[in-house]
């Protein structure tokens, strides 16, 4: 018996587009460093597309967080999948710019007629529950504002 | 990548009871000129002036003059800082989506 915990729910951002460009192409783009840093806007550093690589990223620090965002390749199909976890944040930043973040950013080429379907996903968002008010500009003012209240350490 | 300036700043802005209260007016009405904020409000209307302008330089409402009176509305852009981090990541990427679709032109036209 382990006793542990059952997973703390994990939402995904999925963004998927088609290139009018083959595989083996946008495969170049996504693996050659420099030209990560192009599209990306961070030059990673110590990337090799090969699995058990480590590699950083270095983006604007936030609080107790020093902006180094850690990864590691997991898994690579060439042309077709690329995998990576995607570490970062502190605790301290709760639910804003550098919270604690665990998450794997996963790459997908699939050859269509015109081009490449392009497919991200970037899994294992952590995310309290009852949340999707916040998150869709919509319906979440309220909700926001009650929560500066909290963060500002006001008690009311 | 993104900024905790803007961040800072719209805490700090909404971090003041009272502006916060005239903030969610804001949000409530359509469009509220400062006398009909100031109405019932306990304040006067040269203290709702003053939270109008720092909501205002925090880009969380914008103005729209209209003869002798100004009508105040909710900016959702202004809160756009403090939606959380998997929403900015949203953003993030769909924005690196656009990069790479110029780079790709670029490398193979």
């Amino acid at each position: 018996m382990t006793g542990a915990a059952p997973p703390l729910p994990t939402q995904e951002i999925v963004v998927e587009e088609i290139f009018p460009h083959a595989p083996e192409t946008i495969w170049k783009t996504l693996t050659t460093g420099e030209l990560v840093g192009r599209w990306l806007g961070m030059k990673p550093s110590g990337f090799e597309a090969v699995k058990g690589t480590r590699f950083t990223f270095q983006t604007t620090p936030a609080h107790a967080w020093d902006g180094i965002i850690h990864c590691e390749v997991l898994e690579v199909r060439r042309n077709e999948r690329l995998s990576y976890s995607w570490q970062g944040g502190h605790e301290s930043n709760a639910q804003q710019y550098g919270s604690l973040l665990n998450t794997i950013v996963t790459w997908t080429l699939t050859q269509v007629e015109d081009g490449t379907r392009l497919r991200l996903v970037h899994s294992g968002f952590v995310t309290p529950r009852n949340d999707s008010a916040f998150r869709t500009m919509s319906g979440g003012w309220k909700k926001v504002i009650g929560r500066v209240g909290a963060m500002s350490g006001e008690h009311q | 990548m993104m900024q905790t300036t803007a961040v800072d700043a719209v805490m700090r802005t909404l971090a003041d009871p009272t502006r916060r209260a005239v903030f969610e007016r804001i949000v409530k009405s359509k469009e509220i000129t400062v006398a009909a904020l100031t109405r019932g409000s306990g304040v006067t209307q040269g203290a709702i002036s003053q939270h109008l302008k720092s909501l205002k330089q925090a880009g969380l409402i914008a103005d729209r003059p209209e003869g002798r009176h100004v009508h105040y509305r909710a900016d959702p852009k202004g809160l756009a800082p403090l939606v959380d981090w998997m929403a900015l990541y949203a953003v993030f990427w769909r924005g690196r989506f656009a990069n790479l679709r110029a780079l790709l032109k670029e490398i193979d036209p």
